[in-house]
């Protein structure tokens, strides 16, 4: 399964309400054309988004804050994940997508293939981290899906990914507008 | 030197509705740090890095929030994609406390000297408005910082020299 194919899959998961948070690149592309809400794609700063995922889950307590991150920015920013870890915010969910490249930049390898992801993830102290590999039945994706968003508490999956063919359209709004429209979804 | 009291200081920010801080460690914090950990006003989260207390600080931001930070001035140096591609492509607003490491109290920590060269120079290219605060004139200099944070909507930079916060 490619990465846009599970960003679709959400669509059908989120109910509306979530808070999104997307990594710079194909990803941002992917869940601004994908998931329906104005959401904040980030356009810049690689390696922030669980940070501002994490800022937002303090900000936002009763809200569900989803971070949808490629694997070269879940690296870019790893030692984030042992903020994340210490804190627990319980409306925090993160979603790796691990295609093992720098997809946007033309697919140049990252250093994810030798990463063991649930282990390294649990020895943060996050004990709800899931695993999904492409040798894994496709049907466990929704499930998997459906279990992060879903269940109660910090909940991280990561997911083995095949590369993207298809690059989508670049975000037609400048980053004050997709910040003006997220905020307003508070007022 | 005559040193800020943490307690009116951290008051200071309370009144101005701050609830929440991030940031990384300098000495010249260490008092009040100190204060800020004890102090049921605030929550402060210690990051890992200073572009990681910026992404903190933004979030919490988006979600209707403000965040006053703290670093050392080595951490502008950690920082420049986050405040260039992040708070000032998004217009973010945020309180930036940063050390004034490198000046003449410092010339037996050769670490900090280059930085202290270049502090502002880093901080004008990055289009970032700072002051220097001192005792006897931080809380006009600290009015007069929230009041272009608020009107520019982007971070602004408060910068704090050896004995201003802490012995
Ligand atoms: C600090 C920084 N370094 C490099 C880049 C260039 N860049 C943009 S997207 C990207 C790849 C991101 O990789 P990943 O998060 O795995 O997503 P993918 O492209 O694979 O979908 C890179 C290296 C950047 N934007 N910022």
């Amino acid at each position: 399964m490619k990465g846009a194919e599970v960003i679709s899959k959400l669509s059908t998961i989120l109910n509306g309400e979530e808070l999104i948070v997307s990594s710079n690149g194909n990803v941002s592309r992917q869940v601004y054309h994908l998931l329906q809400g104005d959401q904040i794609y980030l356009r810049g700063s690689m390696g922030l988004p669980v940070s501002i995922g994490l800022g937002l889950a303090l900000a936002q307590p009763n809200r569900t804050v989803l971070v949808i991150t490629g694997d070269g920015n879940f690296l870019m920013g790893l030692s984030a994940m042992t903020t994340v870890a210490h804190v627990q915010p319980t409306n925090l969910k993160i979603i790796i997508i691990d295609n093992e490249l720098y997809a946007t930049t033309g697919g140049q390898d990252t250093v994810s293939s030798t990463i063991d992801y649930i282990t390294m993830i649990q020895g943060m102290g996050i004990d709800t981290a899931r695993s999904f590999n492409m040798s894994d039945d496709e049907i466990l994706i929704s499930e998997m899906l459906k279990d992060t968003i879903l269940e109660p508490g910090l909940n991280v999956l990561h997911l083995k990914v095949e590369e993207d063919t298809i690059v989508l359209d670049n975000i037609p709004h400048h980053p004050t507008k997709i910040k003006d429209n997220f905020m307003s979804r508070f007022s | 030197m005559i040193m800020i009291d943490s307690a009116d200081f951290l008051s200071y920010l309370s009144d101005n509705d701050f609830t929440f801080s991030t940031g990384v460690p300098c000495s010249y914090f260490r008092n009040l740090l100190l204060a800020l950990e004890k102090d049921d006003r605030f929550t402060y989260l210690p990051a890992t890095r200073e572009d990681e207390a910026i992404g903190i600080a933004t979030g919490y931001f988006l979600g209707g929030g403000r965040t006053f930070l703290i670093m050392q001035n080595s951490g502008l140096a950690n920082i420049g994609d986050a405040i260039t591609s992040l708070t000032q492509l998004y217009k973010i607003p945020l309180l930036i406390f940063v050390s004034y490491r490198g000046l003449e109290p410092d010339k037996d920590f050769p670490e900090h000297s280059i930085m202290g060269d270049v502090t502002k120079p880093v901080l004008d290219a990055y289009q970032i408005p700072y002051w220097v605060i001192k005792e006897t004139n931080w809380k006009v200099v600290l009015d007069n910082a929230l009041e272009v944070m608020e009107e520019l909507s982007k971070p602004v930079c408060i910068l704090v020299k050896k004995g201003v916060l802490s012995e």
